[in-house]
């Protein structure tokens, strides 16, 4: 019960928060860029639809630039503005003055960076249905799309890069929670964004989190290494430390 | 059982090996209006922070309600409000958001949303996001927030920053009315001559030592006529 007391009190903060709003729009975006592709190319859109594999196609395509950019970037960005509402409105001494553990205001904070990260997830998903079926509405010789939506598989691909892009969620909470001034955690995530996509074809390129979710997406490329069993460990790796100088912190707010 | 609200015991502490705080045995007595005095870099708020568990003890002991704050932190939180320094708000919320956020956590009835914005002149303020407020309104709303759980005891630094005069009169009554309910309040202040008008017991700092703690009536003994400013300046002086 004070968990879930913590975490709507978390939740309701980030109202009217740039990070709200990021995980609308960052959701959205691909799906609609694939969209306006597929409109450009009405010629082919009614024979594309009646494909068997129209569902597989849509989700490479939009997972392939969300994969890649946006979820990294888009995580990076979230995770550091969410502990910021803090740090911005000097509310940290508040926080620490309310009677809840230190503990419970850690996990309430995570928790909603997880469940933003899970809406996030489920609007991608939906927008991404979305760009199979809207073009039916636009055309009228655009049929519904022929191949059912595979669910199970869409919901075992996104567990996958959800757990994949965990360990920079973690990372990045770790760091936004260290430092005040907001462009250490941003200027670390991009910079580490970066290095993974140059190292990602270096044969020890998991050594660097970021890189998971490109490795995700690209399939083969982890072959020889257990991708999601370094994204795990690395998860409670970097989370179990957020912790422990969360708590040890001489200084609360 | 003690009658003292709030109680620390030999509370020292040092930043960066500086010495901020030396020894300190504050002691706050159940019922009182208790103004905590001191100028600047005397060691006020380092006190006021320590004591609501914002920084980490080094030597001494912190007891709230007769209990040790550090075992019993989350029982004594719920039972005290704080406004530490500049008031602490969302800026993206409205003034009953502000409050709604708090209390989920504090879990009191919601009714005292309104209640407490009725008390501090905000009720009026609807739809108007809380960064667009006054430093005087800011201030305001701290004051609503830290009476937001019924507290029993409250701990204010420099509560009337910002106010206007109207405001600092306002919440004077407040504060009588508050502690005429059994409310203990611990104040910080430089507002010297205001503090004389409403606190019934003085401690007063000066660089890290406590150089008086007692009722006014014990800090004018000897210095009839003489205003709280005079004898504040007198002791502060000795002392320097």
């Amino acid at each position: 019960m004070l968990f879930i007391n913590s975490f709507r009190s978390e939740w309701l903060k980030k109202r009217r928060t740039a990070s709200s709003l990021l995980t609308v729009i960052g959701a959205l975006l691909i799906p609609l860029i694939v969209l306006i592709a597929r409109l450009d190319d009405a010629g082919a859109l009614a024979a594309v639809n009646r494909q068997p594999r129209l569902w597989e196609n849509l989700y490479g395509r939009n997972w392939q630039l969300m994969g890649l950019l946006l979820l990294p970037m888009g995580v990076v960005l979230a995770t550091s503005l969410i502990t910021q509402i803090e740090y911005r409105n000097n509310t940290w001494k508040q926080l620490c003055t309310t009677p809840q553990s230190l503990t419970m205001i850690f996990l309430a904070k995570f928790s909603v960076i997880l469940v933003m990260l899970v809406e996030f997830f489920l609007l991608f998903t939906f927008g991404i249905w979305l760009t199979g079926v809207l073009p039916g509405l636009f055309f009228r010789d655009v049929p519904y799309p022929v191949e059912p939506l595979p669910v199970k598989a869409f919901f075992n691909g996104s567990a996958r890069f959800f757990l994949d892009i965990l360990p920079v969620v973690a990372l990045q909470y770790l760091l936004s929670l260290r430092f005040k001034n907001f462009l250490i955690p941003l200027g670390a995530g991009l910079g580490l964004y970066v290095a993974s996509m140059i190292a990602v074809h270096w044969r020890h390129g998991y050594w660097i989190p970021y890189t998971y979710s490109a490795y995700n997406f690209m399939g083969g490329a982890g072959a020889t290494f257990h991708t999601h069993y370094w994204a795990a460990g690395y998860s409670v790796l970097f989370i179990g430390l957020a912790y422990i100088l969360y708590i040890t912190r001489k200084e609360k707010g | 059982m003690s009658n003292y609200c709030l109680e620390t015991t030999r509370l020292s502490h040092r930043f960066a090996g500086v010495p901020v705080l030396n020894k300190i045995d504050l002691r706050v007595p159940e019922g009182s209006i208790f103004g905590f005095l001191g100028p600047n870099g005397a060691g006020k708020t380092t006190t006021l922070r320590l004591m609501l568990g914002l920084l980490k003890k080094q030597e001494g002991e912190i007891s709230v309600f007769g209990k040790p704050f550090a075992a019993n932190r989350v029982a004594v939180l719920s039972k005290v409000g704080s406004l530490i320094e500049s008031p602490s708000v969302y800026a993206q919320l409205t003034a009953a958001e502000n409050l709604r956020v708090l209390q989920k956590v504090y879990r009191c009835p919601v009714e005292r949303i309104a209640h407490v914005l009725q008390l501090t002149g905000l009720a009026d303020t609807g739809k108007k996001k809380a960064g667009r407020f006054s430093l005087g309104m800011k201030q305001r709303l701290g004051i609503a927030v830290a009476l937001l759980n019924d507290p029993s005891l409250l701990i204010l630094d420099e509560p009337t920053n910002g106010l206007d005069p109207e405001g600092i009169i306002e919440m004077r009554e407040l504060f009588r009315t508050l502690n005429s309910q059994g409310v203990t309040i611990l104040l910080s202040s430089h507002l010297l001559a205001e503090m004389e008008k409403l606190i019934t017991h003085a401690g007063i700092i000066h660089k890290g030592q406590l150089l008086f703690q007692g009722t006014l009536e014990e800090l004018r003994v000897g210095r009839d006529g003489e205003d709280l400013e005079s004898i504040f300046i007198h002791l502060t002086k000795k002392r320097a």
